[in-house]
């Protein structure tokens, strides 16, 4: 029980998911918002590389440089947006943001 | 207690911690410090599962490039006190958000923590260490793919890890792919080559100049720069072209959508 196992890197990874969940859900600034799903992507990295490991497989590095890299992508986008949401609306809440809702 | 223990524990608590406050912080500049903190508890867990690379890549990429343009934007948008929203609960939606967060790590932590004393998998770990005991012939040593119980393996230390890998590794040389048939059955047609460097020779077939005491012909390790470079440019090639394309048309949109006018 003690000694970290793959279910220890799993629950972590679990819990930090669940975190990411919470702030996408409950924030309203668009910032935090982004940086919660930074660390949703970084909970999937984990579980993929403590699998890896246990598998002794090396896909599951391969497939979290591609979520890096789809990261990366993602954060230019999105602050993108932000930077033009701001312009619009002189701040960052994402309730402004309700033209397609409906 | 081992140090890996210890430190295990050390980063994990880190990176709960940091995380909670990425999320509760009132000032997005906060998050954004403690996010940057996180990662580098994050790569150290990344060290602890033996991904070197991948830990260097989370430091310089996560940690490096994509918190910086954070930490731009933020500084950049120079939000005031009183436009900053409080962290408290104020409408329905709020208190839904809490409930869904909660159960689904509830049902999460559940299903995990079931894992932890199981007896199948305990049975298949023990049963892997007494494997890795038993066989010191490479080629006879049998990877965790093989395992009966959903593909979940032992335990690996470090040492059987790489021991692991390097079975895996002298099998497809050998042209034996019996472990990759099992894990990507449609792909019977399409055998994976190692390139020469794994066998101590340069791309015209001589023999590298040795480096010391460690040569290149020993084989590389697991999850090093060199291991998952050569998956990327083997079987993931063109995934990995894709990326190039999907980064350029990231690059293209943030400038379209962030310039005043065209």
């Amino acid at each position: 029980m003690l000694v970290p196992t793959l279910e220890h890197y799993l629950l972590i990874a679990a819990v930090i998911f669940s975190i990411g969940i919470f702030g996408v859900l409950f924030r309203r600034n668009a910032i935090t918002l982004f940086m919660s799903i930074e660390l949703m992507l970084n909970a999937v990295n984990l579980t993929f590389i403590a699998f890896s490991k246990y598998r002794a497989d090396l896909d599951g590095h391969v497939f979290s440089f591609f979520i890096m890299a789809v990261a990366a992508a993602e954060a230019a986008v999105g602050l993108a947006l932000i930077i033009h949401i701001f312009r619009h609306f002189r701040r960052v809440d994402v309730d402004d943001v309700s033209e397609l809702k409906f | 207690m081992s140090p890996e223990t210890i430190l295990f524990y050390v980063f994990a608590f880190g990176a709960l911690v940091t995380s909670g406050c990425v999320v509760f912080m009132r000032n997005p500049l906060m998050s954004a410090l403690a996010l940057i903190v996180d990662f580098f508890f994050f790569a150290g867990l990344y060290v602890l599962l033996s991904a070197h690379f991948m830990a260097v890549i989370q430091i310089l990429v996560y940690g490096g490039a994509i918190m910086v343009l954070f930490m731009f934007i933020i500084m950049l948008l120079n939000l005031k006190d009183h436009e900053l929203e409080q962290v408290k609960i104020t409408s329905v939606h709020q208190v839904l958000a809490v409930v869904a967060a909660a159960s689904f790590c509830g049902m999460v932590a559940f299903q995990i923590s079931g894992m932890f004393d199981h007896e199948a998998i305990q049975k298949a770990r023990a049963e892997h260490v007494q494997n890795m005991k038993d066989a010191n012939d490479p080629h006879l040593f049998r990877p965790a793919i093989q395992s009966k119980v959903g593909h979940l393996a032992a335990d690996f230390s470090e040492d059987a890890l790489q021991k692991s890998y390097h079975a895996q590794l002298s099998r497809i040389d050998a042209g034996d792919y019996t472990d990759l048939d099992a894990k990507f059955p449609r792909d019977q047609r399409v055998k994976p080559k190692l390139p020469p460097v794994f066998k101590g020779l340069d791309h015209r077939g001589s023999p590298l100049p040795k480096l010391g005491q460690s040569s290149k012909a020993t084989k590389i390790n697991f999850g090093t720069a060199e291991s998952v470079s050569v998956l990327l440019v083997n079987r993931f090639v063109i995934p990995f072209e894709l990326t190039a394309i999907l980064l350029l048309a990231a690059i293209v949109g943030a400038v379209i959508i962030a310039k005043k006018r065209l």
